[in-house]
């Protein structure tokens, strides 16, 4: 990704656009019991994009401001998060996506791994009551909810950063070229 | 070139894990500090405006969900409605009688909000993504009055207690927070005991240390007993309304000491809340 001032705003918006859309939409709205996380997702999506060094600046960030707009101790959310973009945008610089499906199931994959990680946390700083197993199912719905927005946040937000993508060459067609007069 | 770049990653990347390992403990340490302040006292206006602004949105969606859910429990609601009514008729006489005894003995007939305590009404502005902080942002802080550890209600009952305030913003950690515990009694009998969440599941809290050889029942209801319990430092006011008991299985009772209150309030869905400022902590 290249980095111009323009794209650095349009990355702070998008963060902070997230966060306050997750804090004043996403956590308020109940489908099946459950409010969907799409935080994770948009950070993976940014790892994505923007490979490994954005991903873990944009997820850092994005926990900071979660934490300090929740008023909760700060680190948890940016730990969590950090490791989330970063391990998005290693995916990004080890492989090729080839299949339209590969954002998605990211956002899927990586959404649980954030959840099991903000419990990590929580259980690190000490529960002191009886944890529900509807937790799990909490979380599981969760990654599929991430699932289902991934692939609509990634386009989103590769439209607001095309600018700055460094286009990968189109890959050779298959099919032979049609020869005329013979 | 390509090695300077792994190394400035690198570096990079280490800067933000210690960073974040650094903020977790003195933050857990020492609580809020300025900085976690001032960034809430900037951003808390946008968030506001934007609560405001999805509100719709967000109703349109939740109308979805509850309407499928609505359509599951019309059956085992008319059932109810059968018992209620019944018993709807025994509590007015109970009520009209209640009414003579408060003024025999002068309390306030509202008696809802416990003497001594100013309602603040606040909105709320936002919520934890997470299922491990059950914790809302409402838009009402220090500046109207409200202070740590005021209790907050809403129209169905007892809703939590300010955690944590800014200048126009308060942290209200809900009763089914796994940091929560609310000393509590059952009504008519009288059996105290401690209500702790069960962190994940929003509608099950748990009436612990039922000290009392009788066994209870389901559809008793709870309310706040307002003695303090060691180690609990929260204190509510007595009878604020809390929730119903939902299961006493009776092996639990005697085994365990403990039955599963639903709480009245959706602490899901919630909007506006009412914070009792003022009043005595002791």
């Amino acid at each position: 990704m290249i980095l111009t001032p323009n794209i650095l705003a349009r990355l702070v918006a998008i963060v902070v656009g997230g966060v306050i859309l997750q804090l004043t939409f996403f956590s308020q709205v109940s489908i099946f019991h459950v409010s969907p996380d799409l935080l994770p997702a948009l950070i993976v999506v940014l790892g994505l994009l923007g490979g490994s060094l954005t991903g873990a600046v944009c997820g850092f960030s994005a926990g900071f401001l979660l934490d300090c707009l929740l008023i909760v101790p700060l680190g948890g959310g940016s730990l969590v998060l950090l490791a989330t973009g970063y391990l998005a945008g290693l995916f990004r610089e080890r492989f090729e996506i080839h299949s339209v499906l590969v954002p998605p199931l990211l956002c899927m994959g990586l959404t649980l791994f954030a959840e099991l990680g903000f419990g990590a946390v929580e259980l690190m700083l000490g529960i002191d009551a009886p944890v529900s197993t509807l937790v799990i199912r909490d979380m599981l719905v969760k990654s599929v909810f991430a699932f289902f927005a991934g692939w609509a946040i990634y386009i989103g937000v590769r439209r607001a950063l095309r600018p700055a993508l460094v286009e990968e060459p189109a890959l050779r067609r298959n099919r032979r070229p049609t020869v005329l007069g013979t | 070139m390509y090695r300077k770049q792994v190394r400035r990653r690198r570096a990079v990347l280490a800067l933000l894990i210690v960073g974040s390992f650094a903020l977790l403990t003195i933050t857990y340490q020492q609580g809020n500090d300025g900085m976690q302040r001032g960034v809430s006292t900037i951003f808390s206006p946008l968030v506001s405006v934007a609560d405001r602004a999805l509100k719709p949105a967000r109703d349109m969606v939740n109308w979805f969900d509850e309407t499928f859910d609505a359509k599951g429990r019309n059956e085992q609601l008319h059932s109810e409605l059968e018992v209620a009514r019944k018993q709807a008729v025994g509590a007015k006489a109970a009520l009209a009688e209640n009414e003579q005894l408060r003024k025999l003995l002068g309390l306030d007939n509202s008696g809802a909000i416990p003497g001594g305590y100013t309602p603040v009404t606040g909105r709320v502005i936002s919520r934890s993504p997470t299922v491990w902080f059950s914790d809302v942002t409402i838009d009402v802080g220090s500046g109207d009055g409200v202070g740590v550890d005021d209790p907050v209600v809403n129209g169905d009952g007892l809703v939590g207690t300010v955690a944590a305030v800014t200048g126009g913003t308060a942290r209200v950690t809900l009763i089914v927070d796994h940091s929560s515990a609310v000393t509590a009694k059952l009504v008519p009998s009288g059996t105290q005991g401690l209500l702790k969440p069960s962190v994940g599941d929003p509608e099950d809290l748990v009436l612990d240390f039922l000290a009392s050889e009788k066994l209870v029942g389901k559809g008793q209801s709870v309310v706040t007993s307002g003695f303090r319990a060691i180690g609990y430092e929260s204190g509510y006011p007595p009878n604020l309304p809390i929730g119903e008991v939902v299961e006493a299985p009776l092996v639990e009772q005697e085994a365990q000491q403990q039955v599963h209150i639903k709480p009245y309030a959706d602490l899901r869905n919630l909007d506006l809340v009412q914070v009792l400022t003022g009043g005595s902590r002791g």
